[in-house]
Parts: C-alpha cells; sequence; structure tokens
C-alpha cells in the first residue's frame, strides 16, 4: 500500500517537473525583471519605497520627465512660458493624451492633481515638492497656470514626482485610504496584475501620445533572497535584474550570455563621515548638549584625518571596489552639477603625522595616542553609526586602523537608527558618525544640510557654519539661469571641500545586469545606470 | 459525563490564554524603541506637522491607557481621561467588531493580508509537515523494527543530518540545484503573467512552485519525526505484552499494527500537535529564501517596520493556532490514553 502511494507520489513530482517549461503565455514578449523589494503601496501620497516609484515612472506621467544626463524634458505638456518676474509659469497641456481608462488628460487634471499635493495633509512627501506653490488654475482643457510664492531655479525637479492623476476617479475616493491597486494614468505602461510582495505586472500602451513601448509587457518580480535574485537570472527565469549583491559581480561577469552594468545610480546617494563641529556660540540652545571632540574644531585635525583616510581601500573592502572615491556631499550622479574638478587629498600618513605635529598635538605620554596642544585631553573620538547598516561596520574597523596610525584613537559603537538621531542633531552629542544621505536630482538639499541656519533644526549633521557659503547658498536659490546656478554650487563645493567639513568616503556605485541572448537595446551608454527606467524599457526590443 | 467536563475545563483555559495574549500582544510591541511614523524613514524634510499628521491617522497620538501616555520611552499620562479615547481600548473594541486595523506600511487591512499570506503559509507548510510526518513515521517504525542493523543506522545517520542542517543553508543548495538542473522556479508561488488554459496547468505550476521550498522543509523536519517516532517505538518493543504477542505466533505486521503503535504514538501526538500549532508562523527561512509570500515573512518584515497592526494580528493569529493545537492534542491525547482522563 504506502510503496503505491510512494511511487504515485513521485511521479506526481516527476510530471510536475517534466511538464513545466517556461509558460509563455500569450501576453506576447514580456519582460522579466528581478528585483529585492516590492512597492509598499501604489498610492503614492503615501508610498515611501523607491519602488513605488519605479512603478509609478512607467504608469504615471508628469509635467518633466528626468533624463539619464540630468536634463528635463517637457512631458504632458508642449510648451512652458515663464513671467518676467519668475513667479507664473504657464504650461500648454498637449491634446490627444489619454488614461488608461480612455477619458482624456486636461489640464483640470494636472491641477486637481497639484492641489490635491499641496492639500492633502496625510501625503507627507510630495506636499514637500509643493512648498513654493501659491495658485494653481485651468482656465481651460489646455492651459496650466501655475504661480509660485518666490522665484525657484529648480521648478523641473519640483514637478518632477507630482504625477498626474485622474480626477474623474481620484475626486470620488478618499485619497489616503485609496489603494490605487488599478492604477490608472496616462504612461506608456499601464497596471495589469498587481500581487504585493509578489509580482507587478505592466502592459505596454500601444499608440501612446509620446513613444510606445517597442515590448509588450513588464513583470517585476520580487527576491527576498539575493542570491536567488541573481540565480534567476543566470537560470534565465528573469532577463534584468536591477540590484545584486556586490559578491556575485564578478560570477556574472564571467557568464557570456550576462552582461554587468556598473555606474552612478539614478537616484543619487552619498555616504559620509561626520564630524561634529559645531561651535559653542552656534549650539542649538534648546536641544543642543555640544560635547563634540575641541579636536574637531580644528580645520588641521580634520585634514590630517583625510589624508590618513585610505579611500581606495575602504571601497576595495567595503564595495569590493564597486564604488567612486567621494569629494564632497554632491555626489557625482548629480551630472552637472558635481564638481568633478577638485583634486582629492592623497592617501599620506607621513603628511598627516607631520600635520598633526606641527599643530601641536604631540604623543607626550607615549602611549601611542596624541594630546591636545594643551595636553589637556587625548586625541580620543567616539564613532558611531546605525546599527542597520551593513557597511559602516567594516568601514569603522578600517577607519580605526587608519587613523590609529596616525595617533588617532576611535572608540566604535553602533547604534539604533533612533538613538543615533537623538545623539546627532540638533543635539551635537557625539564625534563622529557614519552615515548617508538620499538625494533629489537637484541639489538643493544637500546643500542646504551645511547651512548655519540648519545647525538647529537638525538637518545640519556637522554644525558647520561659512557666512560664505550661507551667502553663495542664498545666490544660487534664485538664480534662474542654470550655467550661472551651477558656477555657484560647484564654488559652494570648492568652499566645504577646503573647509573638510566631511569625509567622503565613496559614492557607492549602481550594480544591474542583464541577459544579452534575450532583449536588446537596453541604455548603458547614459551618465547613470537604470535598466528599469523608462529610458530603457521604451526602447528595448527582443533578441531576433 | 467527566469527560464533557473536562472538555469545558480546557476550553475555559484556552479562551481565558487567548484574552491574555490580547492584552500582552498590545504591549509587548509598544515597549519596542522606536517610532513608527518614522521608522523605516530617514527623510529629513518629514515636518513635524507631517509626521504629527501620520500618528493623527493611525491613532498613535492617543495615550497608551490610562496613566501612561506612552511605554517606550515611558511617560506617565493622565489618570482621568476618558478610557474610551486611550489606544488600548480602541484596539479591544476594534478587535471585538472583528477589525484587525490598517497596515501601517502598506495601507491594506491587516485582516486582507493575514489571510492571504495565511493560505500559503498552511499551503506550504501543510503539505510539507503531512510528509515529513508520514515519512518519518515510517522511517522510525522501520528503523525500530530492524534495530541495530544497517537498516537502522543508515536511517538514524539520515535523520541526525538532517534535523542538523541549517535551514537557510539547505534552501539554498536545494535551489541553485533545482533551478539548474531540474528548471525548477526560483521564488513565488506562481508565474507571474502566466495564462492558464486548464485548471490543470494552474495546479501545475503551483506544484512546481512548492515543490523546492516543500523538500527543503520536509528534510528538515524528517529527522525529528523519526528520531521521537523510533525511540518510542523502540520502548514499547521492549515492553512483555509485546513479547506475549510474539509468543502468540503473530505477525511483525499484526504487532505493530495493533499492540505497538497505539502507544508509541503519545510522544508523536504532542510535537505533531505543537508544530502544526507553529505551522501558521511560517517558516521565515524558507520563506525568504524561496520568495513564498507567507505569514513568516510578513511577521518579520513588520517587526523592522514598526508595522504594529500587522504585529498584533499575526501574534493573536499565531496564538489561537497553537493554543487551539494544543486543546485538540490534550483531548486526543485523553482519547488515546484513558489514563489521562481518570487523573
Amino acid at each position: 500500500m504506502k510503496l503505491k502511494q510512494y511511487l504515485a507520489l513521485c511521479l506526481l513530482i516527476f510530471l510536475l517537473v517534466a511538464c513545466g517549461g517556461r509558460d509563455s503565455g500569450d501576453g506576447g514578449v514580456v519582460l522579466n525583471v528581478g528585483w529585492a523589494g516590492s512597492p509598499d503601496t501604489l498610492n503614492l501620497g503615501v508610498a515611501v519605497l523607491t519602488e513605488a516609484y519605479t512603478i509609478a515612472e512607467l504608469v504615471y506621467e508628469s509635467m518633466y520627465q528626468l533624463n539619464l544626463d540630468g536634463t528635463y524634458t517637457l512631458e504632458v505638456a508642449d510648451t512652458v512660458l515663464l513671467s518676467d518676474d519668475g513667479l507664473v509659469y504657464t504650461y500648454k497641456i498637449r491634446n490627444g493624451i489619454t488614461f488608461h481608462d480612455g477619458e482624456p488628460l486636461t489640464a483640470r487634471d494636472v491641477a486637481f492633481s497639484y492641489r490635491l499635493y499641496q492639500e492633502q495633509e496625510g501625503y507627507p512627501f510630495l506636499s514637500i515638492y509643493t512648498y513654493y506653490f501659491d495658485t494653481i488654475e485651468a482656465p481651460d482643457d489646455s492651459t496650466l497656470v501655475l504661480t509660485l510664492t518666490e522665484p525657484i531655479p529648480n521648478i523641473e525637479s519640483q514637478l518632477l514626482f507630482l504625477y498626474i492623476l485622474p480626477e474623474h476617479i481620484w475626486s470620488e475616493v478618499d485619497p489616503v485610504e485609496y489603494e490605487n491597486t488599478e492604477m490608472i494614468g496616462s504612461g506608456p505602461f499601464k497596471m495589469k496584475e498587481y500581487r504585493q510582495n509578489q509580482f507587478v505586472h505592466l502592459e505596454a500602451v500601444k499608440n501612446h501620445h509620446l513613444q510606445s513601448p517597442k515590448i509588450d509587457g513588464v513583470i517585476f518580480r520580487t527576491y527576498d533572497n539575493q542570491d536567488a535574485l541573481v540565480q534567476a537570472l543566470r537560470t534565465g527565469q528573469v532577463d534584468m535584474i536591477t540590484e545584486m549583491p556586490n559578491t556575485a559581480v564578478a560570477t556574472l561577469r564571467n557568464d557570456s550570455n550576462i552582461e554587468v552594468v556598473v555606474g552612478p545610480p539614478l537616484a543619487p546617494s552619498v555616504t559620509d563621515i561626520i564630524f561634529n563641529q559645531v561651535l559653542p556660540e552656534n549650539c542649538p540652545p534648546d536641544d543642543g548638549v555640544c560635547t563634540g571632540h575641541p579636536a574637531l574644531l580644528d580645520r588641521t585635525v580634520r585634514l590630517a584625518l583625510s589624508h590618513a583616510t585610505d579611500k581606495q581601500q575602504i571601497i576595495d573592502v567595503v564595495l569590493l571596489g564597486l564604488g567612486a572615491p567621494g569629494l564632497t556631499l554632491i555626489p557625482d550622479s548629480l551630472g552637472v552639477f558635481y564638481n568633478d574638478s577638485l583634486v582629492d587629498y592623497a592617501y599620506d600618513p607621513a603628511l598627516a603625522n607631520r600635520l598633526l605635529d606641527e599643530a601641536g598635538y604631540l604623543d607626550t605620554n607615549g602611549d601611542g595616542v596624541r594630546e591636545m596642544p594643551d595636553g589637556s585631553r587625548p586625541l580620543t573620538l567616539r564613532m558611531n553609526w546605525p546599527s542597520d547598516s551593513t557597511s559602516a561596520p567594516r568601514m569603522a574597523e578600517l577607519l580605526n586602523s587608519m587613523w590609529g596610525a596616525v595617533g588617532v584613537r576611535t572608540e566604535l559603537q553602533a547604534l539604533d537608527p533612533d538613538a543615533l538621531t537623538a545623539i546627532c542633531c540638533p543635539s551635537f552629542d557625539f564625534d563622529v558618525i557614519l552615515w548617508g544621505w538620499g538625494s533629489d536630482p537637484d541639489p538643493g538639499f544637500l546643500l542646504s544640510v551645511m547651512l548655519t541656519d540648519e545647525i538647529p533644526t537638525g538637518n545640519s549633521e556637522t554644525g558647520y557654519s561659512n557666512p560664505a557659503y550661507d551667502a553663495l547658498y542664498r545666490q544660487q536659490a534664485v538664480e534662474l539661469d542654470k550655467n550661472k546656478r551651477i558656477e555657484l554650487i560647484w564654488e559652494m563645493q570648492r568652499i566645504v571641500f577646503e573647509d573638510v567639513v566631511y569625509i567622503i568616503p565613496y559614492y557607492a556605485q549602481e550594480t544591474q545586469a542583464y541577459r544579452v541572448d534575450r532583449f536588446t537595446g537596453w541604455r548603458t551608454d547614459g551618465d547613470k545606470v537604470a535598466l528599469e527606467d523608462p529610458s530603457s524599457l521604451l526602447v528595448i526590443e527582443p533578441v531576433k | 459525563m467527566r469527560y464533557f467536563r473536562i472538555v469545558l475545563r480546557k476550553l475555559a483555559w484556552a479562551v481565558f490564554t487567548v484574552v491574555f495574549v490580547i492584552c500582552l500582544n498590545f504591549f509587548l510591541f509598544r515597549v519596542l524603541p522606536g517610532d513608527p511614523a518614522r521608522a523605516g524613514i530617514r527623510d529629513p524634510r518629514l515636518t513635524r506637522q507631517a509626521i504629527e499628521a501620520i500618528q493623527v491617522r493611525f491613532g498613535l497620538d492617543k495615550p497608551v491607557i490610562n496613566c501612561v501616555e506612552s511605554l517606550n520611552p515611558f511617560t506617565p499620562g493622565d489618570c482621568l481621561i476618558n478610557p474610551l479615547q486611550t489606544q488600548f481600548f480602541i484596539y479591544v473594541s476594534n478587535l471585538l467588531r472583528g477589525e484587525l486595523g490598517i497596515s501601517y506600511h502598506s495601507n491594506r487591512p491587516v485582516a486582507t493580508i493575514l489571510r492571504e499570506q495565511l493560505w500559503n503559509t498552511i499551503l506550504l507548510i501543510g503539505v510539507a509537515q503531512v510528509l515529513a510526518i508520514v515519512l518519518g513515521m515510517t522511517l522510525g517504525i522501520a528503523a525500530a523494527w530492524k534495530a541495530r542493523t544497517p537498516i537502522d543506522y543508515l536511517a538514524l545517520l539520515g535523520s541526525l543530518m538532517a534535523w542538523s542542517l541549517p535551514t537557510f543553508w539547505l534552501g539554498i543548495i536545494l535551489l541553485f540545484w533545482g533551478s539548474t538542473s531540474l528548471g525548477l522556479p526560483t521564488a513565488g508561488k506562481s508565474t507571474p503573467g502566466a495564462n492558464y488554459a486548464t485548471l490543470w496547468q494552474q495546479w501545475a505550476d503551483l506544484g512546481r512552485h512548492l515543490i523546492l521550498p516543500t523538500l527543503t522543509y520536509t528534510i528538515v523536519f524528517l529527522g525529528e519525526y523519526m528520531l521521537i517516532m523510533r525511540s518510542a517505538v523502540l520502548d514499547v518493543l521492549s515492553e512483555d505484552y509485546i513479547l506475549t504477542a510474539k509468543a502468540k505466533g503473530l505477525s511483525t505486521f499484526q504487532i505493530l499494527k495493533d499492540h505497538a503503535l497505539q502507544n508509541a504514538m503519545l510522544p508523536m501526538v504532542t510535537i505533531i500537535a505543537l508544530n502544526l500549532g507553529f505551522t501558521v508562523a511560517g517558516a521565515i527561512q524558507i520563506e525568504s529564501v524561496f520568495s513564498w509570500p507567507g505569514l513568516g515573512k510578513a511577521i518579520f518584515d513588520a517587526v523592522g517596520r514598526r508595522d504594529y497592526p500587522v504585529l498584533q494580528g499575526a501574534f493573536l493569529l499565531i496564538a489561537v493556532a497553537v493554543i487551539l493545537a494544543n486543546l485538540i492534542a490534550d483531548l486526543f491525547y485523553s482519547y488515546l490514553d484513558p489514563r489521562v482522563q481518570t487523573e
């Protein structure tokens, strides 16, 4: 009896294995993308994760689209007129745009969406981009008049994520509770099937008003395990992966069917070594504790630590070589805004030692740790990082030995992110923190982090204060000439680089990979790597 | 009548435990450090007003319970407020209406999330548990009957190895092997975008996705069942009445079936009930290796995000399942072993 049952079971398993093969279905040419995430919700007003925005970028349209080189082009509008005072933008919305349900997209939908983002209190992130909005009018179906409270140089990046929603759907629902699983937009792909934490199935919109995809659809599949993700690409179960562990890069490069692409990410990010350099007079009166080591107020010490930091070794150990040495808080992925003319401080421990010797930081008691020039306290620095970071512990160990070699001791401790925020800013109860930032495509926010005004708000993590820098910031914030603004921003980077406000160990790079035997035409020549971006998904076609 | 009283008493205890768990669940997660309105977000542009708006939306602006404003950090609060305005009361009254709340993370009703994940988990772990129990018991009986022969040693060695294999590692190895040489799927429970012509095709697709995770789970649990079954049967076989049965000339099969198995089942019932209860908790490691959309993975993610409603709902579900499984085991036990009844 039992034996027969086992045999039947074995037969069943065999049948399942044998009769499988790839289910091609009749969905046409579908691209399978593997990724490790999943949108948290399709209602962008309450979404937090970047995966939600990746999907939105394909399903929705907004006023502008961001190109891989950091420039912008108009998307739902033909033309834009700016008033002389820099306050009134008049957009002519294109004719003949339709939502996926067939309804036309007009200026009224745009105005409705912008008002929703501006007024909805339950939309914590998108409302940030409406900060400068004064009035939003749609005098007719093809005209949108946007009036600002003050002239700003970066209206494109403000409107980039304000996706245009159909008024006839969103005016009927609770905009916070609505799950938006149908996700009716006007982009080149439309939602076909969505299973949270499993997959997102998008279908191509044929005869789209701007550009129709050459493929028939794309499926984003979630892999909770990164090794399984890589294995899925190797066995051909997916055609492209948007991320991978750095340890897999070497293996995938040896596979002749797979092409690995490495470069700056679409979403700019930066890793920083933060020095507490808040001056006693700038210590926030309400929240400030300000217990930073006095030596860090001295530029010479920060400069010496820069020379004592071997960035290439950090990149090789922490990122397995997949990173670029950093200069300032403005990363290379910000394209034209990134000042690449700066020359980095060379790794030179001898020079670091000499700088510290000359400035009077000597090891007077022979314990291997230098003391302050007045002998008051040793150069022992507390070093903290968020406990959820996988790269920071290794970096901390490396810095501990690199800085130790020039007589600066570090006491290492990981902290829960909440606890780290509590000691960081605006309390300034630390010496050195290893942390990082993500950023918009516009450098405005990252530049503001180093302003004197941001010390009490908690956005400034260093306590850095320089009136010249502050003045340049105010100047670039109203400079409407693109090239002049870039010039000012480059100058600001030079100032903070010379003041050694931070040490930026690296800008992490994006690593993605695709199968060369499936689809061709991937955009890998841009300044950034983003194979999941419309710039690739609209032009790829199956290998003949 | 006496049996009825025992059942009643056990039921009362089960209900009491569930009530206790409901209360404990609520406070347990609020003792954790971290603010759900900020968890997972380090965006300084999130203004104070925006955070307050999130807190109001989730009801986190209200005091935890009378006299306690928040548990971590501990802040005493007003004792004289209306209890209807405390988080605890709102939680309990929603629960009584069958509402588990809205997930902070995905903005969806917790009941919907848990229902989806629960069936996936029951499917995966259920199939694997049944396989592991059947195979483990058969192997255990065979090993006990052929004690101290090569069959016994082989089964023992295999089971010990299976039991001590790290689940995660075994899963990855099977995933690499299965996807490369058998072409089995690497993730999920179905092929996204597939159009099934027949129901059979849909079931076949599900079956293909089940093979590797089920195999992993079965191997890991097989050893435990086999070892316990073997020692239980060995115990029974050393009893005098088995000798008598042999002396009467009964066949091996009859002795096992009629005399040894029922007594040897007692420890098995306990362990099976315990394991089945925890089935709904899923298997975090297997679910994450094979990207299986189950409960274990959902709980793991919710802890990181301080997603209280999901955690409360999931823990309640697990507690009820474990208590229920224990209750059934208790009742079944007294049926199998009449001595338990009289005690």
